[in-house]
């Protein structure tokens, strides 16, 4: 499939004051975004702890292209700020994570987490509702006894749809450390948790437990050198999972092995290039995201400055690398003293691992195909965001010959920048948090090839 | 020497990173000071590491020394008195490997920044010329960086802290096992602390002392003498 021919579907504004700041609102803030198994809903979490569902609209016969736009289906308040009184600490209500749950029946789940606790909502529908009791009346108050002269059966009638959302487990008390990921197993009945030193598993259908099964921290904490940045099961395999350091390495961990996996099945690291050391070479190495590709065969690493894929079968280094923006290789001081250079982007694979796609700044957004070896750089922002206007290839000039709508390097805005990406899992959708506005851009092509 | 500044520059502002993360909301994000410490404990390393020196251990110890002072002092007394311009030079410079070969610039041959043990040898027999009190003052220079500078410090025989670093180890964990507030002050303008002799021996009574003054500066000669970083960072948890 190509990349070229992004066209946008809906520009959707989460919030809907027009920020003046790149960031309005600190609350609105987009942390996390995630479309469910079949890509008909999309969760977002934000900085203030909500979390908004967006359910695709069916298509329609009268306008085959317009393939249903997202539409707010549910929104609910599942984090609110807590404070540690023992640590003196308050604990951010701040939406890290949200991993839907494979869909069993009517309802939908999903996992939120904070830093320190993670809750499973469960989303249900009522479009009916039971009229005529006998005892009670439409505002379901009691009845004057001495009226009811007759016995009727209530029957269900239909109603407005109504989205109910209702926590079913909290699993809190499990994490020391900030939480910074969360995956369902592929056996629908675990996850697991990591923090900074730690992962646990849990039951999804238990919370006053959990097993840790990766324990990182040394005996003394003057040791430390390195922390887990993200992890994730194996999409097929119920006991392999992959977690990410600081460091740049991967660990891919069975759990077959031992019930703690401290010891890796198998390590993945690249050597480090001598020529690119710098102050900060350890810190652009640090893995901000991991994501197995739907084969299972692949995983896709981020760092700060590339993207990586990682044959499961190869530990040596990466079988492609990608480069982001290399360009502010030569700006990681600065980077350094703004905080940029600790931002944490996250990656994705399109529906049948061809292309990758990840997140720069300047509201830039990079896509590169596997197969082509093309890679495209894509702009979200209200002026390129015309509903059904194709987005046009952005291009960073570094000196030299700059064309026309080129942005140099020292003009692009590193307050904008695209940290949280999702792709449909089947279709070329693919949304775009860019602050604390949520973008979705479908292919052109798509529908003509459905 | 641009290496050196530029290193002095990423210490402070390092520093500065670890002082403002104790305020942030939702408690200190382990991540990211263990990053802010591992490029404080690199830019150290290039600021401290003498120029000329060699990265191998320093069999010839006797031979070193009397190189050492007279560039010291050189050096830091250069770097101090026009703080922000040769910042802003050292930014531009700030990446790239040159930072690892900070004595190059000095026509001194290479130094690689060794990693520490192998210059404390070396280094402790200049601080046995007499250089003992020049340790402190340093750190307290590196810790008021992100405020005005305050007049430049004699400087200090970097093997000296090093060699300090494992000895004060368990009087770090001691203070910021109670409280990360310790670890900078609030106002470093009003607390130039004298010059202490003998630093090591110093170093242990210090960290009691200022243990016991919750808010107050703790220990910051010895601590950021020592200036392990990491712990700092993290015993803080």
């Amino acid at each position: 499939m190509g990349i070229h021919g992004l066209v946008a579907l809906s520009s959707l504004l989460l919030v809907s004051c027009p920020p003046k700041s790149d960031a309005g609102h600190q609350a609105d803030i987009i942390s996390t975004v995630e479309f469910n198994h079949t890509g008909e809903l999309l969760a977002t979490g934000d900085k203030g702890g909500r979390v908004v569902i967006f359910q695709r609209e069916p298509e329609s016969k009268n306008e085959p292209y317009n393939q249903g736009e997202y539409n707010v289906y549910s929104t609910f308040q599942s984090h609110e700020p807590e404070f540690d009184y023992l640590k003196s600490l308050e604990i951010e209500e701040k939406i890290n994570k949200i991993k839907w749950l494979p869909q069993q029946n009517a309802a939908h789940s999903l996992l939120s987490t904070n830093d320190k606790t993670i809750k499973l909502w469960k989303i249900t529908e009522r479009d009916k509702r039971p009229e005529g009791y006998n005892l009670k009346d439409e505002e379901g108050k009691l009845k004057d006894l001495s009226t009811v002269t007759s016995l009727q059966v209530p029957v269900l009638k239909p109603m407005d749809l109504m989205v109910e959302v209702t926590p079913r487990r909290i699993f809190a008390n499990g994490h020391t450390y900030h939480v910074n990921s969360i995956s369902v197993n592929s056996d629908c009945e675990t996850y697991m948790s990591a923090d900074d030193l730690r992962i646990n598993l849990w039951h999804l259908a238990i919370t006053d437990r959990s097993f840790n099964i990766v324990d990182i921290k040394p005996a003394n904490m003057e040791d430390l050198t390195e922390v887990i940045t993200a992890s994730e099961f194996h999409p097929h395999h119920c006991n392999l999972f992959v977690y990410s350091s600081s460091k740049g390495s991967l660990r891919l961990c069975d759990m077959r092995a031992s019930a703690l996996c401290d010891k890796h099945s198998k390590l993945y690291e690249e050597p480090e290039d001598p020529s690119n050391r710098s102050f900060f070479s350890e810190i652009i190495s640090s893995v901000s995201d991991v994501k197995f590709s739907h084969s299972g065969r692949y995983m896709l690493t981020r760092d700060y400055l590339t993207v990586k894929v990682w044959d499961l079968n190869m530990e040596t280094k990466p079988v492609e690398t990608y480069q982001v923006h290399d360009y502010l290789r030569s700006k990681l001081c600065s980077l350094y003293e703004n905080d940029c250079i600790f931002d944490k982007f996250e990656c994705a694979w399109n529906g049948s691992d061809s292309v990758i796609m990840t997140g720069a700044y300047n509201n830039f957004f990079r896509m590169f195909d596997r197969n082509t070896k093309r890679d495209v750089t894509l702009e979200a922002s209200r002026e390129s965001s015309k509903p059904r206007a194709i987005l046009k290839p952005r291009r960073v000039c570094v000196g030299g010959k700059r064309r026309k709508d080129d942005i140099s390097v020292d003009s692009l805005d590193f307050t904008k920048k695209i940290l949280h990406t999702a792709w449909h899992p089947t279709e070329n959708i693919i949304a775009i948090a860019a602050t604390n506005n949520l973008y979705i851009f479908q292919d052109k092509v798509n529908s003509e090839m459905h | 020497m641009e290496f050196k500044l530029e290193a002095h520059r990423i210490v402070s502002i390092s520093l500065g990173k670890i002082y403002s993360a104790r305020g942030q909301r939702g408690g200190l994000k382990l991540h990211k000071n263990l990053l802010v410490s591992l490029v404080l404990r690199s830019a150290r390393q290039v600021y401290l590491s003498e120029p000329g020196c060699p990265p191998e251990p320093p069999p010839a110890a006797a031979g070193h020394p009397e190189e050492e002072p007279p560039p010291c002092p050189a050096a830091w007394a250069a770097e101090e008195p026009p703080p922000p311009p040769p910042q802003d030079e050292a930014g531009r410079d700030c990446q790239g490997p040159r930072p690892r070969r900070c004595c190059c610039g000095e026509n001194r041959g290479g130094c690689a920044g060794a990693p520490p043990p192998p210059h404390c040898p070396r280094k402790r027999s200049a601080g046995e010329r007499g250089q003992a009190g020049s340790p402190v003052k340093k750190p307290r220079r590196e810790e008021e960086e992100p405020p005005p500078l305050p007049p430049p410090p004699p400087p200090s025989p970097p093997g000296e802290q090093e060699d300090m670093e494992t000895g004060n180890v368990a009087s770090l964990i001691s203070i910021f096992g109670s409280s990360f507030s310790g670890l900078l002050s609030k106002e470093p303008k009003g607390r130039r602390r004298p010059p202490l002799d003998g630093g090591e021996a110093a170093a242990g009574t210090a960290p009691a002392e200022a243990a016991a003054e919750p808010g107050q500066i703790c220990c910051d000669e010895p601590v950021l003498r020592t200036l392990n970083p990491w712990s700092t960072a993290i015993v803080a948890f």
